[in-house]
């Protein structure tokens, strides 16, 4: 077999990738489809690896020279996409950070410039809305939690 | 009270601690309500910002001036009694008196969004190859062409409180301008442009965006309306 160690390689290679994603398995949230492709990727892998052959001819009856070729153009267009789904992620993250870092930014500033601006309505509002969480701490709140409650209580009552 | 307590000023800032307190007293004169986004500056902005009389919204974050307008569009239509908003540069290029001028056209009913113009009339002061880039900019926009805009780019606008409740910017960085172009020609509102005059001082010519970054926006509007 004068293939036997490249092969071997790209094996080991494909089972190592296969095995990091079952250990990932539940800690992301993977779509249904995506464990589907991924698996026969893998599998469409361990299989073209083995029978180089068989691609080739795969290759001949789509027009292209060589299977090393076909594979090729697959994976130019397979980056494509993943560079396209990448931008799209962060697109969407980065909407959902403006969300955020916006709603946070608006709540603190209500709260400081009414303080600053002398504005009272909002303020008085904020510290009741506070005092009526304090009394009653959900049972499961660690201690750290319920004191940060508090503290942060006492601080705006302060203010 | 002031005749202008009806305008919300909104002042988006990144890094502009030198100028910042003087651009907002300064408008402060005319406009009580101004309310300044600081867009997670990493100088002393708004320790600065903090010393004047303007109200201060703070990003935890870096977002980008498009995410700084919309946040200090919503801060200023939840204030009370808030009608006209004016977007208003914070490296003191703006004039009062041009915004005024703007919240005018508005009162008289004739527009609901008031555009800033540098080229209505000729004053000489923009530089001549930023001129042409933007001229070349507002020409070539289908959408800036079907309002007739002369002058697609500029910071300074007047917005009643009927476009500022639709108008919703989604690109954070400096695409927005284009943006709000776009908006406002699908959105049937009456856009209309006054003369302005910009000061380039030496801060602001420091400040601004290179021209380069006009590839930068070019790209951001071209992916927006591919992932519409």
């Amino acid at each position: 077999m004068k293939y036997f160690w490249i092969q071997l390689l790209l094996i080991a290679g494909s089972v190592s990738m296969a095995l990091m994603f079952i250990r990932t398995w539940g800690q992301a949230k993977n779509r249904a489809w995506k464990r589907i492709a991924f698996s026969v990727f893998v599998v469409v892998n361990v299989y073209a690896v083995l029978r180089p052959t068989d691609v080739t001819w795969v290759a001949h009856q789509l027009g292209v020279g060589r299977g090393t070729d076909l594979v090729l153009y697959v994976m130019v267009l397979a980056m494509g996409f993943l560079t396209l789904n990448t931008f799209l992620r962060f697109r969407s993250l980065e909407k959902k950070l403006t969300d955020l870092a916006r709603t946070v930014a608006l709540a603190e500033g209500a709260r400081h410039n009414d303080a600053r601006l002398g504005g009272t309505p909002a303020v008085v509002a904020a510290v009741k809305v506070e005092v009526e969480v304090e009394p009653k701490p959900e049972p499961a709140e660690t201690d750290s939690a319920s004191a940060s409650t508090s503290a942060s209580a006492s601080d705006s009552v302060k203010a | 009270m002031s005749q202008y307590d009806d305008v919300w000023l909104v002042i988006p800032a990144y890094n502009e601690g030198q100028v910042i307190a003087d651009v907002v007293e300064g408008a402060r004169k005319t406009f009580p309500n101004i309310v300044v986004v600081d867009d997670g500056s990493s100088d002393n902005s708004a320790e600065h910002i903090a010393t004047t009389g303007a109200h201060l919204v703070r990003h935890p974050v870096n977002l980008g001036q498009g995410a700084a307008l919309q946040t200090g569009l919503k801060y200023a239509l939840a204030q009370p009694g808030a009608r006209y908003f004016a977007t208003f540069d914070a490296d003191g290029q703006h004039q009062t008196p041009d915004v005024e001028k703007m919240v005018q056209v508005l009162r008289d009913d004739e527009a609901d969004v008031v555009l800033g113009s540098r080229f209505i009339e000729q004053n000489g002061q923009v530089p001549w190859i930023k001129r042409v880039v933007l001229r070349t900019a507002a020409s070539v926009s289908p959408t800036a062409r079907k309002l007739k805009l002369t002058d697609s780019h500029n910071g300074l606008r007047v917005l009643s409180r009927k476009a500022a409740e639709q108008l919703n910017i989604t690109m954070n960085g400096m695409a927005h301008a284009s943006e709000i172009v776009g908006f406002l020609a699908g959105s049937g509102l009456r856009v209309t442009e006054v003369p302005v005059d910009i000061l380039y001082t030496e801060y602001s010519r420091a400040k601004g965006q290179s021209l380069i970054n006009g590839v930068n926006i070019i790209f951001d509007i071209t992916m927006r309306e591919r992932s519409r």
